[in-house]
C-alpha cells in the first residue's frame, strides 16, 4: 500500500513520507460483576504528506481501498495553502533499526475466552460487599508501515493490553472510587494481576475512614497517579513545539538546573515490553532515548521533523502521527530515575514493590500532611504555567506518621517547577501508569485547603 | 443504503441487531502563532453492528470496511453468544421509526473553498496577535464537518440523519517573564459556514484577558460566596450534576439508586434543570440518538426536586422509565452510551438580574468563563477563565487561577439565587466519557449564586 503510494508521489511532487497502521481490538466489559459485552474493532488507514514547491501538506483516508492518486491530490490542495518549510526526509537507515520485542505471540493469541477469564478473576479477587466491579479488558494487535520518498522505510507489528478494574463503594452519599490498571504489550503474569488486585484493596481499606483534611501549607506524597499534575506542565515545556512557539518556561534554559539535582527524566522508545515502544517513530526517524531532565538539569526537548527543522536541530524521534492530519510530537515512554536508580526499581515490571502499603515509605516523618493518589481536573486551566489546583479525587491524610484516613473536600495548590526544586523524598512504589515509569514524590510546601 | 444495511440486518440470526454506518467529511485550518499548522480536508467512514440474543450479552463490531459487513454481523453474533448472562438484558419499548432528518446547513461547508476557512481563521487569529507583544503565542483552529448516519435496526427503524457542525476556537497565550496567562474563545454549533462570521471582536477580548491576567493575583484559597457566570453556570449543571443524572450510574448499582431517588430535595425551589436534545441548533442537538430513539427535553430537577434522568433503551427498560433519547456515541468506532445532550439550568423570575444577586456580597468571587470540568460522582472541578472579586456588593479587581471544588449534593443546596439573563452556551469543547471524547454537548444557565463554595488556591 505505502510502496505504491511513495511511487506515485515520486512523480508528483517533490517529496513525500507516508503511514499505514492497521489495529484491531477485542474488548471484554465487566459491569457491576457481570460480563455484559464483548466487541471487536478492526481499522485501518494511511496518512501521507507532501511537499509541493517548498510547502508541506497533509490527507488521510480510512478507505478499504484508497486510491493513491486522490489522496495524493488531496495533500497537494492542503500543500497550496501550507508554510513553507525546510524539511529534509530522512534517508535509508545504514544499520538495521534497533531490536526492540514489540509483538508478544501470547497476547496476540489470546482467545476471547482467556480474556473472559482474566477478566472474571480480577471480578472475583475483587469482590467485596456494598462496592460495584467494573472491569475491563483490551487487546489490541496492530502493524505499522512508515516510508518516505528518501528512501528511509520501516515496518513492525505490536501488541498490547490493558486491563482495568474500578471499585465504587457508595453510602449513603459518600461515593469512593479506587481504579487501577495493568497496560503492557506482553500477557499479564500472576504477579502483575495479584499487584493490581493490592493496589485496589490497599487503597480501598484506607478509604474507608474519611478524616477532616488539614489545611496550610504541607508535606504532600503525590503517588505515581497523583503526580499526573505535577508532571503534565513538564512535559508540556520539554515540547520542542512550545519552545518555538516560545510559551514554554524552559525555553533557553537547556544545561541550566530547575530541579532537585537527584531528578532525571527520560523519554524511552526502546523499553522493553511497553505498548508505546518501537523501533522507528512515525517519520522514519529510528528510535532513541533522550535524557529530558539529567539530574536536576535541563537536557534535550523533544522534536518531530517539522519542529526539529525549524529550531535547525535533529528530530529526537517522537513523530507521532494519526489517519487524519500531520505529525506532531509526542512522548513514547517517560521515565522518573531519582536519585543513584537504586529506589527506582526495575522497569521490566508493573511495580517495583507489592503496592501494600500506600505513601511509598515516605510517611513516617510527616507530622501532618496527605498522601495524593488523584486529583479531579488535571490538565485543565493553564497547565504549562506550572500552577495547579484541584480538588482531591483520593487523598489521604497522614498524621505523625500513619494514614490516619481518607479526606474529602480539599483542594491541592502549588508550582509544578517550584515544587519540583526540592524533593523530600523517593518512594520505593515506582511503578508504570500508562506509558509513564515513576515512584512517589515527598513534595514540601503544598497548599491545602479545605472547607 | 438503508437497503444495504435492511439486508444485512435480515440476515443476521441474532434476537436484536442494529447496524450504524457514517460517512463524515470534514475540514480542517489550523494555526499556531503567525503559522499555519495544517489546512486539510479528511473523509471517514465506518459501521458499527451491535446485536443481542436472549440469556446473552452485547456482541459488537466496528470497522472501517463496509465490505466487511455482513461478515461483521456474524462475528458480532458469536461475541454475544460468548457472552452469558443469568439475568437478561432488555430494551425499552421505542417506536421504530423510518425517517430522514437532514440539520439546516446554515451554509454547507462543503461548498466553501479551503482557502477561505483559512482566510477567516487567520484573521480571528490576527485579531488575538494584534492586542499586545505579550501575547507570545496562539492557537487557532477551525473545524467543520459534515456527517451522514444511516442507522437500521432489526425493530424496523431506518434513519437517515444529516449533521453539521462547525467549531472555532482560539487560544491566547500571554507571557511576561516567568508568568504565563492564557485567554480562550470557542464558539461551536450544529449548523454551517455562516454561523462563524463576524466574531474578531470576540478574538480580540480574549487576547486582552490573557494580558490583563498576567497582572491580576491569584485568588485566595478558601469559602467563599461565588456568582457564576452563565458559561461557567452551565458547565457547573453539566459538570456537577449532569453526570449524576446518567441512568448508566445508578442502573446496577443499588447504592447509587437510593442516592439518586426520584423525589429527592437537591437544592431550593429556585433550582430547576433538564437537558433537551431537541433545542434548534445547538451543539448537542440531534434529532434522534444512536439508537434511533427521537430526542426530547427532559426534566432533571423541578422545584429543587429529581424528576428525571437520562437514558438509553437498556437503562430505560432496568429501572422501568422511558428511554429520552441520550444513547449516543462519538463515532462508528463506539457503542452508544448514556450522555447528555444540550443540559441547562432553567431561568429564574424573570427581572432578577445579576445586581440582585451580587447586592448583599460583602467579600465574595464572581466565578466566569470556563477552561474545562471534571466530575468524580460526587465530588467535581471546574476551572474558571477568570474571576473578579465581590468587594461590598461590587465587582472589584481580575483575579485568576480560580478553581471551584466541591460536592455536588452540598453545592446544589447551597445555590439560593438565579438570575432571569439565561443563554445558552456556544461554546466549542466537548464531553468525555468511557473513552469517547469529545461528544458534542453544551449548556445552559443564567447567573446563578451559591451561598458558599470552595475555591483552591494558595491560603
Amino acid at each position: 500500500m505505502i510502496d505504491r503510494l511513495l511511487e506515485t508521489a515520486r512523480r508528483k511532487v517533490d517529496g513525500a513520507d507516508a503511514l499505514w497502521r492497521r489495529e484491531e481490538q477485542t474488548a471484554v466489559a465487566f459491569e457491576s460483576g457481570r460480563l455484559k459485552a464483548a466487541g471487536i474493532s478492526e481499522e485501518a488507514g494511511l496518512n501521507v504528506r507532501v511537499l509541493s514547491k517548498g510547502r508541506m501538506g497533509v490527507a488521510g483516508t480510512t478507505a478499504a481501498q484508497p486510491d493513491p492518486e486522490a489522496l495524493l491530490e488531496r495533500a497537494r490542495a492542503s500543500a497550496e495553502l501550507g508554510e513553507v518549510v525546510d524539511l529534509a526526509f530522512p534517508k535509508a537507515a545504514p544499520a538495521s533499526l534497533p531490536p526492540i520485542p514489540t509483538y508478544f505471540n501470547r497476547t496476540a493469541n489470546a482467545s476471547l475466552d482467556d480474556l473472559i477469564a482474566l477478566g472474571r478473576m480480577l471480578v472475583e479477587r475483587l469482590a467485596r460487599p456494598d462496592c460495584q466491579i467494573n472491569v475491563s479488558v483490551e487487546r489490541e494487535v496492530d502493524e505499522t508501515a512508515v516510508g518516505n520518498t528518501a528512501g528511509a522505510r520501516g515496518e513492525y507489528r505490536g501488541t498490547g493490553i490493558a486491563v482495568t478494574a474500578d471499585v465504587t463503594r457508595i453510602a449513603g452519599d459518600d461515593v469512593l472510587m479506587v481504579y487501577d490498571q495493568y497496560v503492557g504489550a506482553d500477557m499479564p503474569t500472576d504477579a502483575d494481576l495479584e499487584a493490581l488486585v493490592r493496589s485496589i484493596e490497599t487503597r480501598l481499606s484506607a478509604a474507608l475512614t474519611v478524616v477532616t483534611p488539614p489545611d496550610g501549607s504541607l508535606p504532600v506524597v503525590f503517588t505515581p497517579a497523583g503526580l499526573a499534575a505535577v508532571v503534565l506542565p513538564l512535559e508540556q515545556a520539554l515540547s520542542g513545539k512550545t519552545v518555538l512557539q516560545g510559551s514554554s518556561p524552559l525555553a533557553g534554559k537547556v544545561g541550566a538546573v530547575m530541579f532537585d539535582e537527584r531528578l532525571s527524566i527520560i523519554d524511552d522508545p526502546l523499553t522493553p515490553g511497553r505498548p508505546a515502544s518501537r523501533p522507528i517513530d512515525d517519520e522514519c526517524v529510528p528510535s532513541r532515548a533522550t535524557g529530558l531532565v539529567e539530574r536536576g538539569a535541563i537536557g534535550r526537548f523533544v522534536y518531530d521533523l517539522e519542529t526539529a527543522a525549524r529550531a535547525k536541530t535533529q528530530s529526537t524521534g517522537n513523530g507521532r502521527r494519526g489517519i487524519f492530519g500531520k505529525p506532531h510530537i509526542g512522548y513514547t515512554n517517560v521515565l522518573f530515575r531519582i536519585g543513584d536508580g537504586a529506589h527506582s526499581g526495575h522497569v521490566g515490571a508493573q511495580y517495583a514493590a507489592p503496592p501494600s502499603i500506600l505513601g511509598g515509605g515516605l510517611i513516617a516523618d510527616i507530622d501532618d500532611g496527605l498522601i495524593v493518589d488523584d486529583l479531579i481536573g488535571v490538565g485543565q486551566g493553564n497547565v504549562i504555567s506550572g500552577a495547579f489546583s484541584h480538588p482531591v479525587g483520593l487523598a489521604y491524610r497522614v498524621q505523625r506518621g500513619e494514614v490516619t484516613g481518607r479526606v474529602k473536600d480539599a483542594a491541592v495548590a502549588g508550582n509544578a517547577y517550584d515544587l519540583l526544586k526540592r524533593i523530600g523524598g523517593v518512594g520505593t512504589d515506582g511503578r508504570w501508569l500508562g506509558s509513564r515509569w515513576s515512584p512517589s514524590l515527598l513534595l514540601e510546601g503544598v497548599s491545602v485547603a479545605r472547607r | 443504503m438503508k437497503d444495504r444495511l435492511a439486508t444485512a440486518v435480515k440476515q443476521s440470526r441474532a434476537d436484536y441487531t442494529e447496524i450504524r454506518v457514517e460517512r463524515t467529511w470534514s475540514s480542517a485550518v489550523a494555526f499556531r502563532g503567525r503559522r499555519l499548522e495544517t489546512a486539510t480536508v479528511s473523509e471517514d467512514q465506518g459501521g458499527f453492528v451491535r446485536v443481542l440474543n436472549r440469556g446473552c450479552g452485547w456482541g459488537i463490531a466496528s470497522f472501517t470496511s463496509l465490505d466487511a459487513l455482513p461478515a461483521m454481523v456474524s462475528r458480532a453474533n458469536e461475541l454475544s453468544r460468548a457472552v452469558l448472562l443469568e439475568e437478561p438484558i432488555r430494551l425499552a419499548d421505542t417506536a421504530p421509526v423510518v425517517a430522514d432528518a437532514k440539520l439546516d446547513l446554515d451554509g454547507d461547508v462543503r461548498g466553501i473553498a479551503l482557502g477561505d476557512k483559512k482566510k477567516l481563521l487567520e484573521a480571528y487569529n490576527g485579531a488575538m496577535l494584534a492586542v499586545s507583544k505579550s501575547i507570545v503565542d496562539t492557537q487557532a483552529s477551525y473545524r467543520d464537518e459534515v456527517s451522514e448516519v444511516w442507522y437500521v435496526n432489526s425493530e424496523g427503524a431506518a434513519l437517515y440523519q444529516l449533521r453539521p457542525e462547525v467549531v472555532v476556537s482560539g487560544t491566547a497565550i500571554g507571557r511576561r517573564n516567568g508568568t504565563i496567562e492564557k485567554g480562550l474563545e470557542s464558539i461551536g454549533l450544529r449548523k454551517g459556514w455562516r454561523s462563524v462570521q463576524g466574531f474578531e471582536e470576540r478574538f480580540r477580548v480574549v487576547a486582552q484577558r490573557a494580558v490583563d491576567l498576567l497582572d491580576a493575583p491569584r485568588v485566595r484559597g478558601g469559602a467563599y460566596p461565588v456568582i457564576l457566570d452563565n458559561e461557567l453556570a452551565g458547565v457547573f449543571i453539566h459538570e456537577a450534576f449532569g453526570h449524576l443524572s446518567e441512568a448508566d450510574f445508578v442502573y446496577e448499582n443499588p447504592q447509587a439508586r437510593e442516592m439518586m431517588t426520584l423525589g429527592r430535595r437537591f437544592g431550593k425551589p429556585v433550582l430547576n434543570a433538564g437537558d433537551n436534545g431537541a433545542a434548534a441548533g445547538l451543539r448537542g442537538t440531534l434529532p434522534f440518538d444512536d439508537e434511533g430513539t427521537p430526542t426530547q427535553d427532559t426534566p432533571l430537577i423541578r422545584e429543587g426536586i429529581l424528576v428525571g434522568r437520562l437514558h438509553s433503551r437498556e437503562t430505560a427498560a432496568k429501572l422501568g422509565e422511558r428511554p429520552t433519547g441520550n444513547a449516543r456515541a462519538i463515532s462508528f468506532r463506539h457503542p452508544p452510551i448514556v450522555r447528555m445532550t444540550n443540559t441547562y439550568i432553567a431561568p429564574g423570575k424573570a427581572g432578577v438580574g445579576f445586581n440582585d444577586l451580587i447586592r448583599d456580597i460583602k467579600l465574595g468571587v464572581y466565578a466566569c468563563g470556563a477552561f474545562g470540568g471534571q466530575t468524580m460522582l460526587e465530588n467535581f472541578s471546574f476551572t474558571a477563565g477568570w474571576g473578579h472579586m465581590i468587594r461590598d456588593g461590587q465587582v472589584a479587581e481580575l483575579v485568576k487561577d480560580v478553581v471551584l471544588a466541591g460536592n455536588l449534593f452540598q453545592t446544589l443546596d447551597r445555590i439560593d439565587h438565579i438570575a432571569g439573563d439565561f443563554t445558552w452556551n456556544q461554546m466549542g469543547g466537548g464531553c468525555g466519557k468511557g473513552g469517547q471524547f469529545p461528544l458534542p454537548v453544551t449548556e445552559g444557565a443564567p447567573h446563578v449564586r451559591i451561598e458558599e463554595a470552595l475555591i483552591g488556591g494558595d491560603v
